[in-house]
C-alpha cells in the first residue's frame, strides 16, 4: 500500500511541475531558515558548554546599592578571592582571581604579536579544564611560567617546540612557556584568551591590591560537588557588606550557563539580555518555516479538485479515511523530506554569509546523530503541520460527488485559504516593519551629535618604551605632515572606561556621584577637536595645568556651582582647579544620556590619540605615522584603531538584530510571494473559461487584471491592518529599552504597506496578465 | 441477495426538499442481471449509492445478504464494500497518475492481498479482458472502450458478488459499447449479480429483469425472456 501511494505521491510530484516546485522550494526556504535560527539558537544556548565542569562554574557578581538602586557588575575587589578561599574552602573546589583580557605585545625572539591574555591564579585552567597540547595545567604556580594557546604558540614558534621556551611580555616581564592549550571555542566566554599570566608574579599589580573599596579584576569559582548555587549565594553575599561604607554592597554567584546569555541586572537579579535576542530568533524561525507550511496547505487545498477523482475512486474500492488522511499525510511528509535535502544544501551554502551577518562560526554538526535526530524530528513535524489541513480537507470528500463529476467546493471552502495568506502577510509585514525600525535607532543612535570629530581619529597604545620619547615622537609625528595634532591619555576618546567619584565644595555628603575620570595632555581637547564653552583648555603656557581639571557639561551641572570654572574640586585625595568646561561629548553608549565626566592634566597614560589631515590619504598617512613609531619601538607591531571604528563597535548589537531582521524579513517574503504566485496561477487555471467568457464579451486585458489582483490586494491589506497595530505594539515596547530613541513615524507602515502591496501586484500580475491575453477561443475549446 | 424495503431519501436544501427515494422496496436475487431505468431525476443513481454503500438511506430497511446494513458506520460499510461490490461508472473513473495494471490493482491492495497474489491476479483479469498489452499505460493513452475495459476489470478483479454499473456504455460508441455490455453479460453468466443504471434501451434487453422507476418510487417491471 505504501509503495502504491508514493507512486502516486511521486507522479503527481512530476505532473504538476511548478506546484511541486513552488512547493518544495518555499518549504526547503522555510527549512532552511528555521535550520539556520536552530544552529544559531543551539550555539547561544551552548555558549561555554565547552567546560566541563560548567554546571558548577560561576563568576563572582557584584551587587551594590545605593538609596535603594541596585548597580550589579562583575568587577569584584581583589581580597574578595582569597576570604571566599579561606574562609569557604568546603564549598568551593576551586577559586581564580583573574584580570580583564588586556591587550598585550608578545615576542618570541625576532617575532613580536599583538595578542590578548589574562592574569590567572594557578587554579584557573585545572577549574576551565583546557585541553593541554603540552605541558601541564598547574604550572602558573610558579610565577615565571606562561600558558600559550595553540595558535598563538604557533604563531610565535612555527613548528618549534615552544615548552621552556622563553616569551617577552610587552617589552618588560620574560616569562618561560609552561604549557599548550587548545584554543577555546568561538560560543565560550575566553575565547579570545590567547595567554595566561601567572597570578603570583611581581608584575601583576592585581596580585598587590589589598583594598575592599577598589574593584579592579573579576572572580571565578568552582563549587563542590553537590552545592547549590542559589544556597551557596545566601552564605556568602554579605562577605563585602562589612567593609564597604558608602553603599552597601553584596556578591552573588553568576552560572556560568547564564553568564552569556543574561547580563541584565535588576535589583540583583539577572532577568535578560541576549537570551531575549534568542527567543526573537527562535521565534521568527519557527514563524518563517510555519509560512512555507501555510503555502503547502494553501496550494495543496487549491488544487483539491485535481485530487478528488482519486478520493472518490479510492473510497469506492474501499478505503476507509483515516487511510486516506494517511497517504496524505505521507505524501506531505515526502515532500518535507526532498524539501530537507534541498534545504541541508541551502543551509551549506548560506553558512558563510550568515556568519558573517551574525559574527559567528557555525557549521552543520554532520556527525553529530543528535542533530540528524532533530533534523528528522523538524521534517516530520513540517510534514504533519503542512499537510495536516488538505489531508484533513481532502480525505472527506463526497466520493458519489466527485466520481459524477458535480463536485465543486462551496464559496466557504476558499475561507480558510484566504485566512492563511492573511497570517503570512500578517508576519511578514511585522517582520519588515520591525527591520526597519531597528536601522532607524542605529540611525538615529549614529545622527546623535558626538561634541567631537572621531573623523580621522586613530589611536596606537602607548608603551613604556614610546613613553620616554613622548616629546620627540610628537614632534616627529607633525613634521611627517600627515598628522595634524597628537596627545596622550588614559583612555581612548571611543570609550572612556574609569569611573570615580569626585568631591566639591558645598556637596551633599550621602550624594555618590560617579564621574568617567580620563588623564589627558596639553592637547588632548584640540586633537580630538572638543569644545570649550566656559573658561579655557588646558595650556603649556600655565605651568599650574598640570594641577588642574576640565569637566564636561553634565558634570559640572552635577556639581550645582553657579561658577564652577575656579573652583576646586577633591579626586583620590587630591585637590585639582577646575579651569574650564567642555561641551557634552558621546563617549559611552548611544542610547544613555550623557554622562559627567573629568579630565585631569598629567598622570598615567596608556593611548596616544593622533588626528591625520584629512587631505592626505589614509594609506599614506598611516606609513608615515608607521615610519615615526619604528624609530622609537623597534620591532613593535604597531595596532592602529580608528575611533569612529570602535564607537561603531557600540552599535553591534542592534545591528545585528536589524541585521538578522532583514535576513528573517527577505526570507518571508519570499516565501509568502511564492504561495502567492502559486496560488494565483492556480486560481487564473481554474477561472480560464470565465476570463475566456469575459473577453468575448468585451472586457479588456486591465479589466481582467483587475478583477483577478482584486482578491490579493484585499487579502493582503487585511493583513496590513492586522500587522500596523501588532508591530507598532511590539516595537514600541522594544524602543522603551533605550533612553534614546527613535520615534515610530506612519511614513514607516506607508511604506511597508506601499512595498508589499507592490510586491503582491508583481507576484499576482504576472499570472493574471498570462491569463487575460491568453486567445479566448482556446480557452473556450479546452472547456 | 438484495433486499430493500420502504427506502427513503430526502435531499434537502434551504429553500427546496427533493425526495429522491419515496419508500422504495425490491429485490435481487443472487445471480441476477438487472437493469434500473428511468428519467433523469427519478432516483436510480441514488438507488445505486446506496446499494453501493456510497450513501445513507433516509428511512427504510436495506437487506445485503440477509444482514441490515443501512446503518453501518463508514468502516464497516467499506469493509462490506471492498469485499462484496464492484463500480463500474459511466465516467470510467480511473486515476490518471496509475497505470493500467495499478489501477486494476488498487481494490486488492485495500484488501490487503499479498503482492505475488496481487500480480497474479491482476495479470489473469487483464488478460480476460484481453488489454493485457495495454498494463503499463496510463489511462489516457487508452480509447475509451479500452478505458472502461479497464475500469470493469477493476470492478471484478476481487471478484465481487455484486456489481454495479451506472451507465457503464454512456461515454462509449456503440461497438465498444456493445463489448462491455458482453463483458458484463459474461461475468453474469459465471455468477456475478449485476444491478446497471442505463437511459438505454438496447443495453437494458442484456439484463434479466427491467425495473422502471419514477419519483422516487419502482412503477414497472419487466422480466426479458
Amino acid at each position: 500500500m505504501f509503495r502504491n501511494y508514493l507512486k502516486t505521491a511521486w507522479r503527481y510530484l512530476l505532473k504538476s511541475k511548478l506546484h511541486s516546485i513552488l512547493n518544495i522550494a518555499g518549504l526547503a526556504t522555510g527549512m532552511a531558515v528555521a535550520l539556520l535560527a536552530g544552529l544559531w539558537v543551539w550555539d547561544e544556548l551552548s555558549y561555554n558548554s565547552n567546560f566541563k565542569h560548567q554546571s558548577h562554574l560561576a563568576q563572582v557578581m557584584l551587587n551594590q546599592t545605593y538609596k535603594g538602586e541596585t548597580y550589579t557588575g562583575e568587577t569584584i575587589a581583589m581580597p574578595l578571592g582569597d576570604a571566599l578561599r579561606t574562609q569557604y574552602s568546603g564549598d568551593f573546589k576551586h577559586v581564580s582571581l583573574g584580570s580583564w583580557n588586556n591587550e598585550l605585545i608578545v615576542a618570541a625572539g625576532d617575532v613580536k604579536l599583538p595578542s590578548r591574555g589574562m592574569w590567572v591564579q594557578h587554579e584557573f585552567p585545572e577549574m576551565f579544564t583546557l585541553n593541554m597540547v603540552k605541558g601541564r595545567r598547574d604550572v602558573l604556580k610558579d610565577p615565571s611560567f606562561i600558558l600559550l594557546s595553540q595558535s598563538l604558540a604557533k604563531a610565535l614558534f612555527g613548528k618549534a617546540d615552544p615548552i621552556n621556551k622563553v616569551v617577552r611580555i610587552d617589552n618588560r616581564l620574560n616569562l618561560s612557556v609552561g604549557g599548550i592549550y587548545e584554543d577555546l571555542p568561538h560560543n565560550s566566554s575566553f575565547y579570545d584568551v590567547k595567554l595566561l599570566l601567572p597570578w603570583g608574579n611581581n608584575e601583576n599589580w592585581l596580585g598587590k591590591q589589598t583594598a575592599w573599596s577598589n574593584h579592579c579584576g573579576v572572580l571565578f569559582v568552582q563549587l563542590n560537588e553537590g552545592a547549590d548555587i542559589d544556597k551557596t549565594t545566601a552564605k556568602i553575599k554579605n562577605v563585602p557588606t562589612p567593609h564597604i561604607k558608602d553603599f552597601k554592597e553584596e556578591i552573588m554567584l553568576h552560572p556560568f550557563s547564564k553568564l552569556h546569555l543574561y547580563t541584565e541586572f535588576k535589583n540583583g537579579k539577572a532577568v535578560g539580555g541576549r537570551i531575549q535576542l534568542v527567543h526573537m530568533v527562535g521565534v521568527i524561525g519557527f514563524f518563517v518555516l510555519f509560512l512555507a507550511c501555510i503555502n503547502f496547505m494553501n496550494l495543496s487545498t487549491a488544487k483539491s479538485g485535481k485530487r478528488a477523482k482519486e478520493v472518490g475512486v479510492r473510497k469506492t474500492v474501499g478505503s476507509l479515511r483515516r487511510q486516506l488522511i494517511g497517504q496524505f499525510l505521507g505524501e506531505s511528509i515526502f515532500m518535507a523530506t526532498l524539501a530537507f535535502l534541498l534545504s541541508i544544501i541551502l543551509v551549506q551554502l548560506s553558512l558563510p554569509f550568515f556568519n558573517d551577518l551574525s559574527d559567528k562560526q557555525m557549521a552543520i554538526p554532520w556527525s553529530w546523530p543528535l542533530f540528524w535526530l532533530l533534523a528528522a524530528g523538524l521534517t516530520l513535524i513540517t510534514g504533519i503541520v503542512s499537510g495536516s489541513y488538505p489531508a484533513f480537507y481532502l480525505s472527506a470528500f463526497d466520493p458519489i460527488k466527485v466520481l459524477k463529476g458535480v463536485f465543486k467546493a462551496g464559496p466557504m471552502a476558499s475561507l480558510p485559504r484566504k485566512v492563511l495568506v492573511v497570517l503570512q502577510f500578517t508576519v511578514s509585514i511585522s517582520l519588515i516593519i520591525g527591520t526597519i525600525i531597528v536601522f532607524r535607532q542605529i540611525q538615529y543612535a549614529k545622527s546623535r551629535p558626538a561634541g567631537f570629530a572621531r573623523n580621522g581619529l586613530i589611536t596606537v597604545p602607548l608603551t613604556d618604551d614610546l613613553k620616554k620619547h613622548f616629546d620627540a615622537i610628537r614632534n616627529d609625528l607633525l613634521q611627517t605632515g600627515a598628522v595634524e595634532n597628537m596627545a596622550g591619555s588614559s583612555q581612548p576618546a571611543s570609550h572612556f572606561s574609569n569611573n570615580n567619584s569626585i568631591d566639591w565644595k558645598g556637596k551633599d555628603p550621602g550624594l555618590v556621584v560617579y564621574y568617567r575620570n580620563v588623564n589627558v595632555t596639553h592637547d588632548f581637547g584640540k586633537t580630538i577637536g572638543w569644545q570649550i564653552k566656559e573658561g579655557r583648555d588646558f595650556s603649556k603656557s600655565f605651568p599650574s595645568d598640570s594641577g588642574s581639571v576640565i569637566l564636561n557639561e553634565t558634570g559640572a551641572k552635577m556639581t550645582g556651582l553657579k561658577n564652577p570654572v575656579g573652583e576646586l574640586i577633591k579626586f583620590e585625595g587630591k585637590t585639582y582647579q577646575i579651569i574650564g568646561i567642555v561641551k557634552d561629548m558621546l563617549t559611552q553608549s548611544p542610547y544613555e544620556p550623557m554622562e559627567p565626566s573629568i579630565f585631569i592634566c598629567g598622570g598615567w597614560m596608556g593611548i596616544i590619540t593622533m588626528r591625520i589631515k584629512p587631505t592626505i590619504p589614509v594609506s599614506d598617512a598611516l606609513n608615515r605615522i608607521e615610519s615615526v613609531f619604528k624609530k622609537y619601538n623597534q620591532g613593535d607591531p604597531l595596532e592602529f584603531k580608528f575611533v569612529d571604528d570602535e564607537y561603531a563597535k557600540k552599535y553591534s548589537n542592534e545591528v545585528r538584530i536589524g541585521n538578522l531582521a532583514a535576513f528573517f524579513a527577505i526570507l518571508a517574503i519570499f516565501i509568502s510571494c511564492l504561495g502567492l504566485f502559486g496560488l494565483a496561477s492556480f486560481i487564473a487555471e481554474q477561472r480560464t473559461k470565465e476570463i475566456g467568457i469575459r473577453k468575448v464579451l468585451g472586457a479588456s486585458v486591465f479589466n481582467l487584471w483587475k478583477m483577478q489582483s482584486k482578491e490579493f490586494v484585499g487579502l493582503v491589506m487585511t493583513a496590513c491592518l492586522v500587522a500596523v497595530p501588532l508591530a507598532w505594539y511590539f516595537l514600541n515596547d522594544w524602543l522603551q529599552n533605550y533612553q534614546y530613541r527613535t520615534s515610530i513615524s506612519w511614513w514607516i507602515f506607508a511604506v511597508t504597506v506601499s512595498g508589499v502591496l507592490g510586491i503582491t501586484l508583481l507576484t499576482v500580475s504576472f499570472q493574471a496578465i498570462k491569463a487575460s491575453i491568453a486567445n479566448p477561443v482556446n480557452s473556450l475549446k479546452t472547456e | 441477495m438484495i433486499k430493500i424495503t420502504n427506502l427513503e431519501k430526502i435531499y434537502r436544501t434551504e429553500e427546496v426538499e427533493t425526495v429522491a427515494l419515496n419508500k422504495l422496496s425490491m429485490q435481487v436475487a443472487e445471480g441476477e442481471f438487472v437493469a434500473v431505468m428511468g428519467p433523469s431525476g427519478c432516483g436510480k443513481s441514488t438507488l445505486l449509492n446506496i446499494l453501493g454503500l456510497l450513501d445513507d438511506p433516509d428511512g427504510g430497511s436495506f437487506l445485503f445478504n440477509g444482514i441490515e446494513v443501512s446503518r453501518f458506520n463508514e468502516r464497516k460499510r467499506a469493509d462490506l464494500r471492498k469485499r462484496n461490490i464492484g463500480f463500474v461508472f459511466q465516467s470510467f473513473n480511473l486515476i490518471d497518475e496509475l497505470t493500467v495494471f495499478e489501477n486494476v490493482e488498487l481494490p486488492l491492495i485495500y484488501l490487503g492481498v499479498s503482492t505475488s497474489e496481487r500480480k497474479s491476479r491482476v495479470e489473469a483479469v487483464l488478460d480476460k479482458m484481453q488489454i493485457m498489452h495495454r498494463r503499463n499505460h496510463y489511462p489516457q493513452q487508452l480509447s475509451g472502450g479500452q478505458q472502461q475495459r479497464v475500469a470493469v476489470a477493476r470492478a471484478v478483479v476481487n471478484k465481487p458478488k455484486l456489481i454495479l454499473a451506472d451507465e457503464p456504455t454512456g461515454n462509449l460508441d456503440s461497438s465498444n459499447g456493445n463489448e462491455v455490455m458482453q463483458l458484463l453479460t459474461d461475468l453474469n453468466e459465471q455468477g456475478t449479480t449485476i444491478v446497471m443504471v442505463t437511459h438505454s434501451e438496447h443495453d437494458a434487453r442484456y439484463s434479466h429483469r427491467i425495473i422502471r422507476m419514477l419519483d422516487g418510487q419502482t412503477v414497472l417491471e419487466n422480466l426479458m425472456v
